[in-house]
């Protein structure tokens, strides 16, 4: 069992996701665009997602997120939900192409950072706040959905070394000597 | 779909699942879950501090770019504000004292007998949607949950985490915060405490002007009577000074009597013991010399005493400031944060005008009834503005709050617990 625990992403991600969540608390806390906080692990989940495919950017969503409310307070699973499901939106990057061009990646990071933030106050309404949403909740999605595209191309390969994915070793035909 | 598979579907519902549960535990309150959270936040405050020290020159700079012009137009703003309430400290100081010592008296609570416990902000939000902050004292300094946080200008927040040595505050803007106030009604915009002009009169409610009219006409009198005097006795005995042998005039009033003598018979002077007159505030006790009088065409006779030394008398200058006390009536209501950049809301308030009448500008303070987390008074904020609802809704008031909560640094903890809890 400590192997497989050892073997698994956890080992990577947990260490990883701290050195984040403490960046998020600190920098980018203090850094605010337009007064919106640009949600740095939020996007990790979603890199991880369009680095990985859905189930690998759930669970990474999912540890982060509970990592998060560990730090944060909120309740336990309410930020776990919407970064699940974030990862899950950026996994379906998979679905496209399997070796995504960069820009691609961001795009799919930038849509799973937007379904995450989203579903923030969503999932706080199923838990009874009154009027959890931001004022001005959409310019808080698009900040942070452009945040996470632009962050992309430095957590797509963070979000790969913690999930222990290595690159596609196939080569594609032309590339094949002729016969 | 040969990626998207049943069984990877089937690892992302458990996951949500497990969120869900995750949830359902922690909202209704789990130890095992308290003790992770505990666990895991001392984990990361010294991940958290390596990484404070390492980008601080970052977030300097960002904030040198980003706030340098913000910062000198506040700063000169901010030296204008000061330069006008330097004017106001020593009377509000003194209010406050007057104010402390009469609950005292009547043995009624008050801020001044709750201890606090200072601590600094040391993290800010970091999502959103949330409005708490974290500051750096926790259950090893008696810190609770529940309790109110202030800072020098008011009510800020109050503690929803306490962790043995971080705390996390709900600041007042979040939409879960909500707090029982009462709104002093009369206090704001037609308020006749603004009007209120502080005038310099003696207890016999004379202004200086009036005293020294009745000076001038108690010399003038004393003249005319040493003139009759003069005359009688020059008709009677020759002797033009009008006095009698043994010293006495002919009413039998002291012969050396002087007009400072006329003036302080004329004037009720306090004594000790005697209560104020209800509405005085400060009285001031000067010593003064008494002003010559001057009458038109004539050298001002000297005012001394039989030696020949200036006459100098005490006179009390009271600050009158109503001789009714004004009656300031009170409305209870609950206020509730809603969200960064929005300015709290009062409800549930009751709008009678024969009872009180709500208006902007009213002052707004912690109601602090058996039962509230908050000691009574801590001052909040002022009413900005108010909307009238149809039927029995009552008005909404918005509320400015004193403390500015984008630059919260040093706060206290009032180390407060109501009754309720403090027996359990």
């Amino acid at each position: 069992m400590l192997a497989a625990i050892v073997r698994s992403s956890l080992i990577r991600l947990v260490p990883v996701g701290m050195v984040m969540l403490a960046l998020q608390r600190t920098v980018f806390a203090e850094i605010e665009v337009s007064g919106v906080i640009v949600q740095v692990v939020l996007a990790l989940a979603a890199a991880a997602g369009a680095a990985g495919g859905s189930e690998r950017g759930a669970m990474a969503g999912f540890t982060l997120g509970v990592m998060f409310d560990l730090v944060e307070g909120t309740p336990i699973g309410s930020t776990a939900i919407a970064f699940t499901l974030a990862g899950v939106v950026a996994g379906l990057l998979a679905l496209i192409a399997a070796d995504p061009q960069w820009w691609l990646s961001a795009i799919f990071v930038g849509l799973g950072a937007a379904v995450g933030e989203a579903m923030l106050p969503v999932v706080r309404i199923f838990i009874g706040e009154e009027d959890p949403w931001p004022p001005q909740m959409v310019k808080v999605v698009a900040i942070v959905t452009v945040a996470a595209t632009v962050l992309s191309p430095l957590l797509v390969p963070l979000g790969r070394w913690c999930l222990r994915i290595r690159g596609p070793e196939w080569k594609a035909p032309a590339d094949l000597p002729s016969v | 779909m040969a990626i998207y598979t049943v069984g990877r579907r089937r690892v992302i519902v458990g996951l949500l699942l497990t969120a869900a549960l995750l949830l359902t535990l922690d909202l209704r309150g789990n130890a095992v879950l308290d003790t992770v959270r505990d666990g895991f936040s001392r984990a990361m405050s010294p991940v958290e501090r390596a990484a404070d020290v390492v980008t601080n020159p970052v977030q300097r700079g960002w904030n040198s770019y980003n706030n340098y012009d913000d910062l000198e137009r506040e700063n000169q703003a901010l030296r204008d504000q000061l330069d006008r309430q330097r004017g106001t400290q020593a009377a509000a100081e003194a209010s406050i004292i007057d104010y402390n010592l009469l609950l005292a008296l009547n043995n009624l609570p008050s801020l001044t007998g709750i201890p606090t416990a200072k601590a600094q902000v040391v993290g800010g939000a970091t999502n959103n949607i949330d409005q708490i902050v974290e500051i750096n004292k926790g259950t090893n300094d008696g810190i609770r949950q529940g309790m109110a946080v202030v800072n020098q200008a008011g009510l800020i927040g109050k503690i929803t985490q306490a962790n043995a040595t971080t705390s996390k505050v709900m600041l007042v803007t979040d939409p879960r915060y909500s707090i029982a106030v009462e709104i002093l009604a009369g206090t704001g915009e037609t308020s006749s405490l603004d009007d209120l002009e502080t005038s310099n009169t003696t207890p016999s409610g004379n202004t200086e002007e009036e005293i020294d009219q009745i000076i001038l006409d108690a010399v003038e009198s004393d003249n005319d009577d040493a003139v009759e005097d003069g005359a009688d006795a020059e008709t009677d005995d020759g002797d033009i000074d009008g006095e009698t042998n043994d010293g006495e005039t002919d009413d039998g009033e002291p012969a050396d009597e002087t007009p400072a003598d006329v003036f302080a018979n004329d004037i009720d002077l306090p004594q000790a013991g005697d209560l104020p007159d209800p509405g005085v505030v400060t009285p001031e006790t000067t010593t003064t010399t008494l002003p010559p009088a001057v009458i038109p065409g004539e050298d001002a006779p000297p005012v001394t005493d039989p030696d020949g030394n200036p006459i100098e008398t005490t006179t009390t200058t009271t600050t009158i400031v109503d001789l009714e006390p004004e009656q300031l009536e009170k409305e209870f209501g609950e206020m509730q944060g809603r969200g960064a950049g929005q300015l709290p809301q009062i409800r549930f308030l009751q709008d009678i005008p024969s009872l009180a009448v709500l208006e902007v500008g009213d002052l707004v303070e912690t109601a602090g009834p058996s039962e509230s987390l908050a000691p009574p008074n801590i001052p909040v904020g002022r009413v900005i503005n108010r909307a009238d609802r149809p039927g029995v809704a009552g008005p909404l008031l918005e509320i400015e709050l004193y403390a500015d909560l984008d630059k919260l640094n040093f706060v206290r903890v009032v180390l407060f617990r109501p009754l309720s809890e403090a027996g359990e």
